[in-house]
């Protein structure tokens, strides 16, 4: 079997994607381990082998059936749950019930496709966007103020609201860029900070006029009407929430691989990330390199707001990409655990938004937190972004220096 | 060869766990098997249930009743963001959750739009009145805490050392300013009647119709419920400007303003709110000299009781210091008895209409 014997051979010689679904593998071992560690039926029936013969057998299945079941709540909850996938095509019925997991996990994945693009590519330049998440804020609130101030037939409306979300995380992107370029104000400082400031602006503008629902003294904004939201891709009686943001992400893709692989402002990105003085000396003008690089960023990031609001609440509160919802900063471990690329970030994305989905559904089935997915998602990032533990730990061949670069290099710099 | 074993093992390893994810096995999961019949399900919000708040109330409400019914299961999903309130409700429809409680005003919409989906459906909405005409089976728990939080404004008045007490809150949201409102009435009472001075820094009530919910005013906030480090700066701020017992409204913030007092010493309190603050966090009881408390934890249990009695009844309910759904509690062994004596007085004047807890309606002292 040569062919067999090739596949073990690329096994042993630790790709990137062998790497990624190691990490995967030990994200989802270190979640089995505090699973056995926090659930009190595991550890009680653990106790009991102390007590008479026979009974790790017994630990033993309720190890497993305690476990199993988490992740096959993970599983069912992201993915499709076989036995009613199984009733719907035998009756035709539940169609409903059947794409619901796949369905949320695609509309979770969405934001979080054009989010981690968005600090990918200034990962490439070598620079630090940790601001993302403010740009999706800013990107937010200047869709929901188009699409609820202006009006307009809808042809014209929902491209405009879509524009005005890249407008304001332009916005956003465009000052750290600018001091970075021209004071010389580290971008991580910058961006981190411009999150505090993209939400206190948020809380602002919800508190308001116009923005704030009338009659209303919560921090509460309009919805946004029928024809500027990204509507369901089966119709809204379908019950599924995915939506049109599908597309957007999709084009947002296939725009990034276009610009990192195939236009020469993109290869000056990746020549000033690989090498910052090099790139100077052979005439790459680093300023502009950088300014473009952060209205890029910025701008998708933006997107990602509005695509997120417009394709879920159609409008925003107080909670909007606050806290563990903010898709801004899940995209820099995306990005990461992507490897900066686009079709990478798409795979990742989908991981995570899986991890989040199932999570909640884990969480309701069998009452393990939620917070079980944040840790695995964590898991898998250190691992990813620690490929050296990865090859130790499963005695894989030596790494080759083009495979596996360490996604991080220049932290820091 | 060791290299092989070790690399088997730990394959073996990740295949077993991988393993037991095995699709379709439709066995039923043993955690909950010895659970009851009821499922009474609560839909937290972003807080989630170990929010020091009302998410964590509301939790406490179910794993009472289920104590209480050993026919009721209790479980909980943690909203992720607001987009997944709608998600979180369904999941609970589809599980045939009996009673399905909801928190807070952001999920109105969501709760509303489910509820009128779902007729028979009960749900129970706490600090929320939403509109959902279609609904048979919608429970509005709204709670007048400007009451107890007057007693707290009058205790904290007359307990003050410098004269000067302050207030912050979460977020300028009406669950938060009536708080405080109520507060800002019982000092300014406290100084016409007594014929002091005492000062309230942190919320400036305006006109406004209160009667409607409407508690406008100018203050300070933090901006979200859960930054303990902005808690702590705030209230240290207000030690700096002469106060002396500081009320946060702000859930777990609250926490930030007993870190600042415990850098001062026994010089300065808390007033907690929501729960009562030498039950809920024991370990700092010290430092609290009173607790304003909403009784979101009895309220919710009784409606999921009556729910799986089936005597559940859906409509509104307001929380009074005269139905007992909300308290104010003395934290403090240094509270003088006249004042505890004065307090039950002020008490029955608010519950028969005599007292105004509107702050609008005393000079400001």
């Amino acid at each position: 079997m040569p062919s067999a014997r090739r596949l073990w051979d690329r096994y042993r010689s630790a790709s990137p994607i062998t790497i990624a679904l190691l990490a995967l593998v030990l994200g989802l071992v270190v979640g089995a381990v505090i699973i056995i560690a926090t659930t009190p039926a595991i550890l009680n029936a653990w106790r009991g082998t102390f007590h008479s013969w026979g009974a790790p057998g017994h630990a033993l299945k309720v190890t497993f059936d305690n476990v199993g079941a988490a992740y096959r709540s993970i599983f069912t909850g992201s993915i499709v749950d076989p036995p009613q996938f199984w009733h719907s095509v035998t009756t035709g019925r539940g169609w409903t019930a059947s794409l619901t997991p796949l369905s949320e996990t695609l509309t979770y994945a969405v934001p979080l496709v054009i989010a981690s693009i968005a600090v990918g590519i200034t990962f490439q330049t070598g620079l630090f966007n940790i601001g993302a998440n403010g740009q999706a804020i800013l990107g937010g609130i200047a869709g929901v103020a188009v699409a609820t101030l202006v009006h307009l037939p809808m042809a014209l409306h929902l491209p405009l609201t879509l524009l005005a979300g890249i407008a304001g995380g332009v916005v956003g992107g465009a000052i750290p860029g600018l001091l970075k370029a021209y004071t010389g104000a580290h971008e991580v400082i910058v961006t981190l900070m411009f999150n505090y400031v993209a939400s206190y602006f948020m809380l602002f503008t919800l508190l308001s006029t116009p923005l704030q629902l009338p009659n209303q003294t919560n921090a509460i904004s309009r919805t946004m009407p029928g024809g500027t939201q990204l509507a369901p891709l089966f119709g809204t009686s379908s019950g599924l929430r995915v939506n049109y943001g599908i597309v957007v992400a999709l084009a947002v893709t296939l725009f990034a691989i276009w610009l990192l692989d195939r236009s020469s402002i993109g290869f000056e990105f990746r020549m000033t990330g690989a090498n910052p003085h090099a790139a100077r000396a052979s005439g790459i003008n680093a300023r502009r390199t950088l300014v473009i690089s952060f209205l890029i960023s910025g701008g998708l990031a933006g997107l990602a707001g509005v695509a997120w609001v417009a394709g879920t609440t159609h409008y925003i509160d107080q909670n909007f990409l606050q806290g563990s919802a903010g898709i801004g900063f899940t995209a820099i471990t995306v990005a990461l655990l992507g490897r900066n690329r686009p079709i990478g970030i798409v795979w990742g994305s989908l991981l995570f938004a899986a991890l989040e989905v199932g999570g909640s559904n884990m969480q309701a089935n069998t009452g393990i937190p939620y917070d079980l997915a944040t840790v695995i998602q964590s898991a898998i990032v250190i691992f990813v972004a620690t490929p050296v533990l990865v090859k130790e730990i499963f005695r894989l061949r030596a790494l080759r220096a083009e495979s596996v670069k360490v996604a991080t290099a220049g932290w820091g710099s | 060869m060791r290299r092989i074993n070790r690399l088997g093992a730990l394959l073996g390893a990740g295949a077993l766990v991988l393993g037991t994810v095995t699709i379709g096995v439709a066995t039923t999961v043993s955690v909950a098997s010895a659970a009851g019949k009821f499922k009474a399900c609560v839909v937290t919000d972003t807080g989630g249930i170990n929010d020091h708040s009302f998410n964590a109330s509301a939790w406490a409400g179910l794993q009472n009743a289920a104590k209480q019914d050993k026919n009721i299961t209790a479980s909980y999903l943690s909203s992720t963001s607001s987009a997944s309130y709608t998600p979180n409700i369904n999941k609970f429809i589809s599980q045939g959750c009996g009673i399905i409680v909801t928190v807070g005003f952001l999920m109105d919409g969501a709760t509303a739009t489910a509820a009128n989906a779902h007729p028979n459906q009960k749900f129970a909405i706490v600090d929320d009145v939403p509109n959902a005409p279609k609904s048979h089976g919608l429970l509005a728990l709204t709670y007048d805490t400007n009451q107890d939080a007057f007693l707290g404004g009058y205790v904290a008045a007359a307990m003050s050392k410098t004269g000067v007490v302050a207030t912050y809150g979460g977020a300028d949201i009406p669950p938060v300013t009536i708080y405080m409102d109520g507060f800002v009435a019982g000092v300014r009472y406290y100084d016409q009647h007594m014929h002091k001075h005492v000062k309230v820094l942190g919320w400036t009530p305006s006109a406004g119709n209160r009667a409607k919910g409407q508690f406008n005013g100018k203050g300070t906030f933090v901006g979200n419920f859960t930054d303990q480090t902005a808690g702590k700066t705030i209230t240290s701020g207000f030690f700096a400007d002469g106060a002396d017992i500081v009320f946060p409204v702000a859930g777990g913030v609250g926490l930030g303003s007993v870190a600042a007092a415990q850098q001062t010493g026994k010089k300065h309190s808390i007033m907690w709110v929501d729960s009562d603050g030498c039950f809920a966090e024991k370990a700092d009881c010290a430092y609290f000299i009173g607790s304003v408390t909403k009784g979101v934890t009895t309220s919710v249990q009784n409606a999921v009781l009556a729910a799986a009695k089936g005597t559940f009844k859906p409509g509104s309910y307001v929380g009074t210091l005269a139905n007992g759904g909300v308290q104010f509690y003395f934290d403090s062994p240094t509270v003088p008895a006249s004042l505890k004596a004065t307090v039950q007085t002020l008490t029955k004047g608010i519950e028969s209409g005599t007292i105004s807890v509107d702050p609008t309606k005393y000079p400001v002292g």
